[in-house]
């Protein structure tokens, strides 16, 4: 019904009223040209940015853009004591965050219901992934680790939230450096400054020098949108909103399967369109393993 | 503690009449219906706007102006240790009503009657002054936004610490425990909007420092002016004007 009067009223009126009054049919005519309005093939994701180190008062941060969706991803270290189960591990906190600025349907008082479900996401994702050991985040057995709080901000929300705040996370724990700190005589471990460290060592510092987290796997995703027979990878926040259909599959560096997301949504989905998201996945992990590798080489040449 | 050394140089390397570098940018959140980062130093501040829309809750409607509604918030990694409570401690909430009124002294709201303009401010990184670059990220936000005003309302703190008037001071110094005057006006009416200021302070002392900061205030608008000159310019540029 509303595609046929659609389509009898669509050449009286201009293309945006036409966009906001019938959005469905607008992009299913889009569609059939296998084309996007914004230009984009079907399997095409938008232009990713990468960019560490924004925050510098932060022990590592990224920003990425994927299109007009921001993220600003910052991990601050902080020593607590390790739990009595596990005395050599230390523990990562990750929190998501959509302040009002990032979209109109944002109000004070009245949270976004994407921003619990990604963070959940986002937690599950990272902690099962295997990427960082806890071990690593370790600094006297029993007594002192690190607890690794990520904060990601959205700036602008248009759609694949969980695409953009995972590139960012995972950006944020590459650029990460674990500051040198050394045990003074009450048992606390105290932050060593790189001015006063060469005068008043009596204390040993418990870790030599600055390191980085070593990775074992990095995961990368792509949300896809599917709609009766067609497949749209990387939707923006205009089609996220009209075809419902979403699924998120996360691969990690050897393209194994680290999580698949289906939350429901009104097309059912059959096996070969759940291979098509994958292999579309595969694809886009390569080009955002090249885009990662570059900002971090930028960041290690300054 | 020595804030001024005696060669006259602060913690920072300023001198005690200078500001700290300003960097600015419009345009930066897509969605929003204006935007603007503003950074002062360290301090790095953005401002979205959303609005003039539909008042989201009807009791708060008012039928001959905009209903002007304002948020501050910090993000947990701006400041040096990690905060527990960025958003409804009462610090947030103080600084989002001093927005708000300062803002909404200068839009015209009769012109935009039964609606809501939004003023969302997020602090990124912290270091002293976050009030007053809230204040120019928001005009700035209100300019792209195209949202009419009466003028520009820019804004700039200055302090007092070993007998010397500071301009634009930074968390350090901020934290000395020193007078701390924040000033808003409004440039080319030459008029004061916003002053505040803890601390003690005898007035001729305070005469200076208040000079000071609305001298700080307009520099702070010929920079904002130029910022939203060049953004013209590229918009003219890009119509092929």
């Amino acid at each position: 019904m509303a595609a046929a009067s659609g389509s009898d009223l669509s050449s009286e009126m201009e293309v945006d009223a036409f966009r906001r009054l019938f959005p469905l049919s607008f992009h299913e005519r889009h569609l059939l040209k296998s084309i996007r309005p914004d230009g984009r093939t079907l399997g095409k994701a938008r232009d990713t940015i990468i960019s560490v180190g924004a925050v510098t008062s932060a022990n590592g941060s990224a920003l990425t853009k994927i299109g007009c969706t921001t993220m600003l991803a910052a991990i601050k270290l902080e020593v607590m004591t390790p739990t009595v189960e596990s005395p050599d591990e230390g523990c990562i906190a990750i929190d998501f965050h959509m302040p009002p600025i990032c979209s109109p349907i944002v109000r004070p008082g009245r949270p976004a219901e994407a921003a619990p479900v990604v963070a959940k996401q986002l937690s599950g994702t990272i902690l099962s992934s295997g990427m960082i050991d806890l071990k690593e985040l370790s600094l006297v057995s029993g007594k002192a680790a690190w607890m690794a709080y990520l904060d990601i901000y959205c700036l602008d929300a248009d759609g694949s939230l969980f695409d953009a705040a995972l590139l960012s996370a995972v950006a944020a724990f590459s650029h990460l450096q674990i500051p040198v700190v050394s045990l003074n005589d009450e048992g606390r471990i105290v932050l060593i400054s790189e001015d006063n460290g060469g005068g008043k060592l009596e204390k040993e510092p418990v870790n030599k020098e600055k390191r980085k987290l070593k990775l074992a796997t990095i995961p990368l995703s792509l949300t896809c949108i599917l709609h009766k027979n067609y497949i749209l990878a990387d939707p923006t926040a205009e089609e996220e909103s009209i075809m419902e259909t979403l699924v998120t599959v996360v691969l990690d560096s050897s393209s194994q399967l680290v999580s698949l997301y289906k939350p429901g949504g009104p097309v059912l989905a059959q096996t070969s369109a759940i291979q098509d998201c994958v292999a579309l996945t595969r694809q886009r992990l390569k080009e955002l393993q090249k885009i990662l590798n570059e900002a971090i080489s930028d960041m290690e040449v300054d | 503690m020595e804030y001024v050394n005696p060669e006259g140089l602060r913690l920072d390397g300023r001198r005690p009449l200078e500001m700290r570098q300003l960097r600015a940018e419009i345009g930066v959140v897509a969605r929003a219906d204006g935007s603007a980062v503003f950074e002062m130093g360290n301090t790095k501040v953005i401002a979205a706007i959303y609005g003039p829309r539909e008042v989201q809750n009807k009791s708060q409607q008012i039928n001959d102006q905009a209903v002007v509604r304002c948020e501050y918030s910090m993000a947990n990694f701006s400041t040096g240790d990690r905060m527990r409570k960025p958003k409804h401690d009462r610090r947030s909430t103080e600084i989002s009503l001093v927005i708000r009124q300062t803002m909404e002294a200068c839009i015209l709201t009769h012109l935009m009657p039964r609606s809501q303009i939004d003023i969302f401010v997020q602090v990124l990184q912290a270091d002293g002054g976050t009030r007053s670059a809230c204040i120019n990220a928001a005009t700035l936000a209100l300019a792209d936004a195209g949202i009419p005003m009466r003028d520009l309302v820019t804004s700039c703190a200055a302090g007092y610490l070993n007998t010397t008037p500071l301009l634009d001071l930074n968390y350090v110094e901020d934290s000395a425990g020193g007078p701390d005057v924040t000033v808003g006006i409004l440039p080319k009416l030459d008029k004061v909007t916003l002053l505040q200021m803890d601390a003690k302070l005898p007035l001729d002392t305070f005469e200076t420092v208040m000079q000071l900061a609305i001298e700080g205030c307009k520099a702070v608008a010929n920079y904002i002016r130029e910022i939203l000159l060049e953004n013209t310019k590229q918009l003219e540029f890009r119509r092929g004007v």
